[in-house]
């Protein structure tokens, strides 16, 4: 098999028979931003703006080094801002200037 | 109609600290959804509180029902979601639930090799291994490998079934009823029941060995 026909015949996020480590036994109590995050998912999901597999194929498309560096809801809520993106429902520039709007008002407060 | 301060309405935050560019991320998607009204100024707080309830409590008492009401055991094995909906269970449209019975010949894993599918309403949030590369890259290949890294070995003569999950498709394990058991109530018996014995990687655990919640 050549170096890349892996890539072609795998999604990034297709792990099921590939060699892997022993299990990592771990588990975290989720972040509040992480819970929203998912909460968010479901929503999205409740108004058929998003669906289930909307969100996976949009994971899938972030590539396999976004898929491999990024953690579990950092993938989500990557996708989602593309997703919507791709449905004419958010644009990019709008996003920038609403996080850049969050990220102010919460350097404002924590210099309190 | 969404008025600034309703955009605002508070939902649970991470504290003081500078948020992450994810999560100022994940508030700049939610808010811009808000104020273009696609999404309620609630709903996602709302949604916080339901995900709140579902917890692997949920499904060791549907385990523990099914252990001592045969009648209820068989529809629950013929139509996983049918049957919690009678419960009041509510699941997201299109996912069926099916529940797989472990038996002294069969044995059940459920495992989602392409992304983290999961049985979320009724055991909440799955575990990070199980959403991580060992898990679902091995299980479907070397599972009696995986399970005894769990601590579970099941003998050679007992089949290995492996599930693996889709969005429309999730999978719960009804382990084995342990021995000696025989006069435990339903709550005795829910106990024993634990959210890794439901995803198949552990059996139910022995009498006197309790979780400890």
């Amino acid at each position: 098999m050549t170096p890349t026909e892996n890539l072609v015949k795998r999604l990034p996020t297709e792990m099921g028979g590939l060699d892997a480590g022993p299990l990592q036994r771990v588990e975290h109590e989720y972040a509040p931003w992480e819970k929203r995050c998912h909460a968010l998912a479901n929503v999205l999901d409740i108004h058929k703006i998003v669906n289930t597999e909307e969100k996976r194929r949009g994971i899938a498309a972030l590539g396999s080094e976004m898929v491999e560096k990024l953690t579990y809801y950092q993938r989500w809520i990557v996708a989602f801002a593309n997703i919507l993106f791709e449905k004419r429902i958010l644009a990019p520039e709008e996003l920038a200037r609403k996080m850049n709007e969050v990220a102010a008002r919460h350097s404002a407060t924590s210099k309190c | 109609m969404s008025t600034h301060a309703q955009a605002h309405t508070p939902v649970p935050d991470a504290g003081d600290a500078m948020p992450s560019y994810y999560e100022i991320m994940e508030t700049a998607v939610r808010e811009l959804l808000v104020e273009k009204e696609l999404i309620g100024a609630g709903e996602i707080r709302q949604m916080l509180e339901v995900m709140d309830t579902r917890t692997p409590a949920l499904g060791s008492k549907i385990v523990a029902r099914a252990w001592v009401d045969p009648e209820f055991r068989t529809r629950l094995l013929a139509n996983g979601r049918a049957t919690l909906e009678e419960l009041g269970i509510d699941f997201f449209e299109n996912t069926q639930l099916i529940v797989l019975e472990n038996t002294d010949k069969v044995h059940n894993l459920v495992v989602c090799t392409l992304c983290s599918c999961y049985p979320r309403e009724i055991l909440g949030l799955p575990p990070d291994w199980y959403k991580m590369k060992p898990y679902r890259a091995r299980a479907v290949k070397e599972p009696r490998a995986v399970l005894a890294e769990f601590g579970t070995v099941i003998p050679d003569d007992v089949e290995i079934r492996v599930s693996d999950s889709t969005s429309m498709i999730r999978f719960l394990v009804l382990p084995e009823r342990p021995e000696g058991t025989e006069n435990f109530t339903e709550e005795q018996l829910a106990a024993l029941v634990t959210r890794d014995a439901m995803i198949g990687v552990v059996k139910a655990s022995a009498p006197g060995k309790e979780k400890s919640r």
